[in-house]
């Protein structure tokens, strides 16, 4: 019955936003239409959040008989996970999507109070995409649907693997960052609408841009986190096509930050940041289509269904086609102020604009292409990390070594290098000093990494020294821009350390036996069986001695899960400040011993900490008082 | 220039979306069916609702074959739609699948047994003959050969474009 | 040909080379960086290169496993041709056999010398349509 009224409350909501859609984009703008525009949105969305609480609230409350609970919830899983696992599969994450969507659009319409004309349309226009994205959600994929008259009792047991803090806050994170840009895309729509290159949109909506910025950051990184040790991959990024679908909305996003800062300084570049606000979200719901249609096989997909994707397909087509015609026909209102001057920052951002193009470029490629060639060749093919690592090092490393000159640069004006040979040669020649050392140290003569940690090393060793200028001779610093490029650095430097040292090995011990890798010795000192309630699994413990005559236990696990006879790794894993001892523990041979496989992974935390920062850098900027 | 700016950020999308058009309707519309022909494996079970010991030449030549479990909630949402097959008249063989016996009892007790025959396979090994990957699977057998397999759950829609065809050219139940 | 309209046409052509330049250097490190999918049949009857990275599916031949030291060797089987398979690491959860496997390396001596293994229904990868085919 409860659920009825959940239903009953989206279809409102629904309804509402239609209404406030029609009303803003046919009627003609006036004080009272807006008035009427932002209590009708309100409600709308008051609509919305009372439904999705109370369909939380069924979840808590263990109501099986609606169907997408009982299929994705049991009665034994702690309140978190009950709660979590509404975003478990399909139907429930669709709908947190649309509730965050229209949670932007919520804050964007309390907050904004001037600008009426422009927040109507873009009001507006977020009410459409919402009208779409709930019918999507009521007709092909209802979460409401119940399974009366009898419920089972204690709903399903879910997938253990996703039975874990991070992956619970991992894909709300994530979704918040993409639709946040719904805003932008919005807003830029509206300016096109009104056609008044007066209207400083730019400016209204670069804080909102940056939080989607962030909660997309974040959430890209509690992924590779969770794939880490949760999954046992050891790794950080693995080029899966799920991870590339959430990769391009976030390189898009960073080169629409860039280039909204021009466009809030000098009216340049708009062009580049109507095209880009318009590009974040397309690829955000592109996105949303790959996961959700099963057009790609992945971790993260969910259950394929081709009407689905269909309905997808055609919703995402309408608003990418009708948002670019309409930048195309109101092309001309968009001038350019001025010409840029070269070796200006206008100059090196819109360089930066293009280095970026090209990067989502290369991911659509090859996210696309081994579908495409085997529709047309009838042979399948994949594109792995080979492709990405042939795109991405040197592109990063040019885009760095253009950032490393683009710190002295200044707004419209030419930059005039004899100034800076000071701090431009103590970094370079220091750089140049530190990856010789590394070299010799590690007795490396692998080129790419060198060259990598070279651009990392230059961009880390200038903003220490920037740094230090605006500490002791108070010279202006952009906190933002630093932190952000800061960490990039750090970024570059731990990736290229993580390749350059990390290895690992399948070694088979015995137990009470002694068994070397590197300068750890490892001792198997015991292997159990342990039964659980709801799995039986084998756990091993060894004792790991370094060098320095430091030792600790690592006890990985294999857990057996009854219900469905899931297998499940748990890894175990030794944090040290510079790098983790990584252990997963394989079968056991005929002759007893078992196979384990130890990784040292290198740098890998510095990896996560350096993205971290980089949303840090964000924060800074939400919360400083003047636009950057 | 501009022409051609303006008609490279049409195309560009346009063109993408006309590909993944194409990629979706052109992909079979059923991905869960497979249509690969073989022998059904050889197997000694227990049945869920007798003593009986089965293998593979107690069954019928022609039946269709479910696989299902208490714990799956898939399994209940098909449940009517088996019972209404049986009720025609097909012959439906049950094969519960890593499932506790009082459990699967209660569950036919409870919603009504669709099955002529239950197959108990506790470890899952004839599934793991059949590659079943997770519970509903759902198979056809003409003379001992498995000539359809579904996977997930069967209804209205899936029986009348999945099987249907295949039980029409043959001419059997 | 007034200054402008020269200066407009060298930057159009300049735009023009970069743009395609930059494309055709994608396009080529895409292509020598592809992985082609084959079963044991088609890998056969094909001419691969030692060098090149393949992807190769099918089903773990029963009994064929055999490990030495932590090397393991098994032999991937679509029912028609075989090609055994050398491997140093920890096989995944799923991988047992008579069952479905992925394997990622290099073809040769009639071996594939593997870089990694995924078994079927791992959460890494999912080959379609890879089920026994024994009839015929």
């Amino acid at each position: 019955m409860i659920v009825e009224v959940s239903h009953f409350l989206s279809l409102l909501a629904t309804g509402l936003f239609f209404l406030v859609g029609s009303f803003a984009l046919l009627t003609k703008p006036s004080a009272y239409i807006s008035n009427l525009i932002t209590r009708t949105y309100s409600h709308g969305f008051l609509f919305l959040i009372a439904s999705f609480s109370i369909y939380v609230w069924l979840a808590i409350t263990d109501n099986f008989s609606v169907q997408y609970i009982a299929s994705h919830s049991n009665s034994q899983l702690p309140t978190f996970y009950k709660i979590s696992s509404i975003w478990s599969a399909h139907e429930g994450s669709m709908f947190l999507w649309i509730v965050f969507l229209s949670l932007w659009g919520f804050i964007f319409n309390i907050t904004i109070k001037n600008e009426q004309i422009l927040k109507s349309n873009t009001i507006g226009i977020i009410s459409l995409i919402l009208v779409g994205f709930l019918l999507f959600l009521l007709i092909t994929s209802n979460p409401f649907q119940t399974i009366l008259p009898i419920a089972p009792l204690n709903g399903a047991d879910i997938n253990p693997v996703l039975q874990d803090p991070a992956l619970a806050i991992h894909p709300p994170t994530l979704y918040l960052g993409y639709v946040g840009f719904v805003i932008p895309f919005a807003c830029a729509l509206s300016f096109l609408i009104n056609g008044d290159p007066g209207i400083k949109w730019e400016s209204l909506i670069q804080k909102w841009s940056v939080a989607a910025w962030i909660f997309l950051t974040i959430g890209i990184t509690l992924g590779s986190w969770w794939a880490y040790y949760e999954l046992g991959w050891g790794g950080y990024w693995f080029w899966d096509p799920v991870e590339n679908v959430a990769l391009m909305p976030w390189l898009a996003a960073t080169a629409f930050i860039h280039s909204l800062s021009v466009s809030i300084k000098s009216s340049n570049l708009r062009i580049w940041t109507i095209l880009l606000s318009i590009s974040v979200f397309s690829l955000s719901l592109f996105g949303a289509f790959i996961v959700r249609s099963g057009i790609i096989d992945s971790v993260h997909s969910f259950a394929n269904d081709p009407e689905r994707g269909l309905y997808l397909l055609a919703f995402i087509g309408i608003i990418i086609v009708s948002s670019m015609s309409l930048f195309v026909a109101k092309l001309s209102i968009i001038k350019p102020s001025k010409t840029i001057k070269r070796f200006s920052k206008e100059s090196f951002i819109s360089i930066n604009n293009i280095f970026f193009g090209a990067l989502i470029f290369s991911v659509m490629l090859g996210v696309t292409y081994p579908l495409i060639y085997e529709f047309l060749f009838d042979q399948k093919i994949s594109v792995g990390a080979p492709f990405y690592n042939a795109i991405f090092i040197p592109m990063v490393i040019l885009a760095c070594i253009f950032m490393f000159f683009s710190i002295d640069s200044k707004w419209s004006r030419s930059l005039n290098f004899h100034f800076f040979i000071a701090p431009i040669s103590l970094s370079v020649i220091s750089s140049i000093i530190t990856t010789l050392l590394i070299s010799y140290i590690f007795d490396t003569s692998n080129l790419a990494i060198l060259i990598s940690l070279f651009a990392g090393f230059i961009v880390v060793y200038r903003y220490v020294i920037e740094i230090m200028n605006s500490f002791f001779m108070k010279k202006y610093l952009n906190p933002f821009s630093a932190i952000a490029h800061f960490a990039l650095g750090l970024l570059i430097i731990s990736i290229s350390f993580n390749s350059l040292l990390s290895s690992e090995r399948a070694l088979n011990i015995k137990i009470n036996e002694f068994e070397e890798y590197k300068d750890l010795k490892i001792f198997f000192k015991d292997i159990k069986v342990l039964k659980n309630s709801n799995h039986d699994s084998i756990e091993a413990t060894f004792v790991l001695e370094n060098q320095k005559g430091r030792t600790f236990d690592l006890s990985p696990e294999k857990r057996r899960y009854f219900t469905r006879g899931q297998i499940t790794t748990e890894t175990a894993i030794f944090i040290m400040p510079l790098k983790d001892i990584y252990m997963t523990i394989g079968d056991q041979l005929d002759d007893g011993s078992w196979i384990v496989n130890i990784q040292i992974n290198y740098l890998i935390r510095w990896i996560w900490f350096s993205a971290g920062l980089m949303a840090f850098a964000g924060m800074v900027l939400m919360f400083s008082k003047r636009n950057i | 220039m501009k022409i051609v700016f303006k008609f490279i950020v049409l195309i560009l999308p346009l063109s993408l979306i006309f590909t993944f058009y194409f990629l979706l309707t052109n992909n079979e519309s059923y991905p869960g069916a497979d249509y690969d022909v073989f022998d059904i494996p050889k197997f000694e079970l227990g049945s869920l609702n007798n003593d009986k010991t089965l293998n593979e030449s107690s069954l019928d030549k022609d039946f269709i074959l479910n696989v299902w479990a208490s714990w799956c909630i898939t399994c209940r949402v098909e449940h009517p739609y088996l019972m209404s097959l049986s009720k025609k008249g097909i012959p439906v063989v049950g094969l519960n699948y890593k499932d506790e016996k009082e459990d699967g009892l209660e569950w036919i007790e409870r919603y009504g047994n669709p099955y002529k025959t239950i197959l108990y396979d506790y470890k899952g090994t004839l599934a793991m003959d059949l590659g079943v990957t997770g519970a509903p699977e759902t198979f056809l057998i003409i003379d001992g050969k498995i000539v359809v397999r579904y996977q997930g759950e069967v209804n209205e829609l899936i029986w009348n474009d999945v099987f249907l065809p295949v039980i029409e050219s043959k001419d059997i139940f | 040909m007034n200054p402008i309209r020269k200066k407009r046409i060298y930057s159009i052509l300049f735009v023009l080379l970069f743009s395609v330049s930059g494309i055709s250097l994608i396009l080529y490190s895409l292509n020598s960086n592809l992985d082609y999918f084959f079963t044991p049949t088609e890998l056969k009857k094909q001419n691969i290169p030692s060098d090149k990275r393949i992807k190769l599916g099918g089903m773990v031949l029963k009994g064929s496993v055999e490990r030495e030291a932590s090397e393991i060797s098994f032999v991937v089987t679509d029912y028609e041709n075989s090609l055994r398979v050398i491997y140093d690491g920890i096989v995944p959860d799923l991988f047992k056999e008579e069952s479905g496997v992925v394997v990622l390396g290099f073809y040769r001596d009639d071996m594939i010398y593997a870089e990694e293994v995924l078994a079927k229904h791992d959460e890494n990868y999912m080959p379609p349509n890879l089920d026994i085919k024994n009839d015929s």
